[in-house]
């Protein structure tokens, strides 16, 4: 996959000082709840043909709900391209029904062996796995690095995930496989077992089979609000 | 089919709670995790060097203000990006992401790409962006650096309004700025400041040396000069396919 490089100087010492200081006093507490690496696809939500290989860095907020930062690579120099927040059954049917479209399901990326996480050994990585495979997603993406765009330009993109065999570029597969020493293959026969959501794939969900594309609207705003008039800052 | 600007039809996914719907995490849970983490290396999250506590105002309505945490990681001199937090806490939300640029890098944006944008240097100046438990004498090399940057801030769940789960589409986020709709509640501002025992005002008085931009863009801020706000909105289309779909 192309990885278009990002302008800009080199960071210079005096700034990288700042940050290593920083980096030592404050606590991250968010951050240090993310306690999974996730490998997967996803294409854009109206165009099947872009796919974009994405690793997910995610943290539990509780047994039903996770949240995840999704970057194009998962090396140190990785941009942070989207974000996506994958929920349970129970908590996929309380969403309102214009809501669900923009969730997908996860039951064939799982069962397929596409979904994995890296240098976790299968047992282990299964058990998860068996429960994700019951889950929901939202993703949203910021940055199209598939379309070689250097910097986060344009708006955010609702993506989507493989549904069916037939989908996902061999090449793409071929070539994630070699570099994590994965065989989708053998995990997809590893998986038989696992089951999807319990009352099935909503029909509402991944689009409700259509596509779903953002755009943008501007509306008037008014500058001035008279309660605001007194405040110092 | 859903618009930022939109309230979502009440459900038990909006409520008063604070905390997500979810029952609490299984022991099992943890110790899967605690597994992966040991053996994962979580390379790019392992970048992230620093915290900011700022503010933020929703684009398509400023009177909709809220205090943000940004987990910043650098990858070069002039770009910077963040997860957004709704709180500094272990349970913290993920709200959204910004990502900062130098202004070198923001002039050689289309103008179309630049009023997306938004301008920091108030910000910074007026001391309401902070490094939570920094002494101002470690953090201050840097902000003037930073007072020339540009954000993009996309929102991804509107928790202020209520919602207990991420609804809708992304929103556009703004700065905060010296005039009209750009001021900051001083409620919310001394709520934060109680919170981490500092003065803005203080820290405001402290920033007075540090330089003004020249110039800033008058396409950032696009509220300012223009009164518009903006959303999105997300819409059904034929989605182009090379396979059945679902």
């Amino acid at each position: 996959m192309y990885h278009p490089q990002v302008p800009g100087e080199p960071t210079q010492t005096t700034t990288s000082l700042v940050e290593t200081a920083t980096g030592a006093i404050q606590s991250f507490r968010p951050i240090k709840q993310i306690h999974q690496h996730l490998c997967a696809f996803h294409f854009y939500g109206y165009d099947m043909t872009r796919q974009v290989e994405a690793h997910h860095f995610c943290a539990h907020q509780n047994e039903e709900m996770r949240q995840c930062l999704i970057y194009d690579t998962p090396e140190a120099d990785a941009k942070l391209i989207g974000l996506e927040y994958i929920i349970s059954e129970n908590l996929f049917l309380t969403l309102p029904d214009e809501e669900k479209p923009l969730w997908h399901s996860h039951l064939y990326e799982v069962k397929s062996g596409v979904l994995f996480m890296p240098r976790v050994p299968g047992p282990i990585e299964r058990q998860d796995l068996d429960k994700v495979c019951k889950t929901y997603g939202k993703t949203i993406h910021f940055w199209q690095v598939d379309k070689g765009d250097n910097l986060p330009l344009g708006l955010p993109q609702l993506m989507m995930t493989l549904t069916r065999d037939g989908q996902l570029y061999d090449e793409l597969a071929r070539d994630v496989e070699k570099r994590f020493g994965v065989s989708f293959e053998k995990e997809r026969a590893k998986r038989a077992d696992m089951e999807g959501p319990t009352h099935g794939i909503h029909p509402l969900a991944n689009g409700g089979g259509k596509g779903l594309i953002t755009k943008l609207r501007e509306l008037h705003c008014n500058r001035t609000d008279p309660s605001f008039a007194s405040s110092q800052l | 089919m859903a618009s930022s600007d939109k309230c979502p039809a009440p459900t038990p996914a909006k409520g008063a709670e604070a905390a997500p719907p979810g029952q609490p995490m299984t022991m099992g849970q943890h110790v899967v995790d605690k597994g992966a983490s040991m053996l994962q290396a979580l390379t790019p999250v392992k970048q992230i060097s620093q915290h900011v506590c700022t503010f933020a105002l929703y684009s398509h309505d400023m009177c909709r203000q809220i205090e943000t945490h940004h987990y910043v990681s650098r990858l070069n001199q002039d770009f910077l990006q963040c997860p957004v937090y709704d709180s500094d806490d272990s349970n913290a939300r993920l709200i959204g992401i910004e990502y900062i640029i130098s202004d070198r890098l923001f002039e050689a944006l289309p103008q179309e790409e630049q009023k997306l944008w938004h301008s920091h240097a108030y910000e910074i100046k007026s001391g309401l962006w902070v490094n939570p438990r920094i002494p101002e004498m470690i953090g201050k090399p840097e902000l003037e650096n930073l007072a020339k940057t540009y954000g993009k801030f996309w929102c991804t769940w509107q928790v202020d309004r209520g919602d207990r789960l991420p609804l809708g589409a992304p929103a556009l986020m703004m700065s905060p700025q010296g005039v009209n709709l750009g001021k900051i509640d001083p409620e919310l501002v001394k709520k934060r400041d109680d919170n981490y025992s500092i003065s803005t005002e203080a820290i405001m008085e402290s920033r007075v040396e540090i330089e003004e931009p020249e110039w800033i863009n008058p396409q950032a801020d696009y509220w300012k000069q223009h009164a518009k706000g903006f959303a999105i909105d997300i819409e059904k289309t034929e989605m182009k396919l090379r396979a059945p779909f679902p």
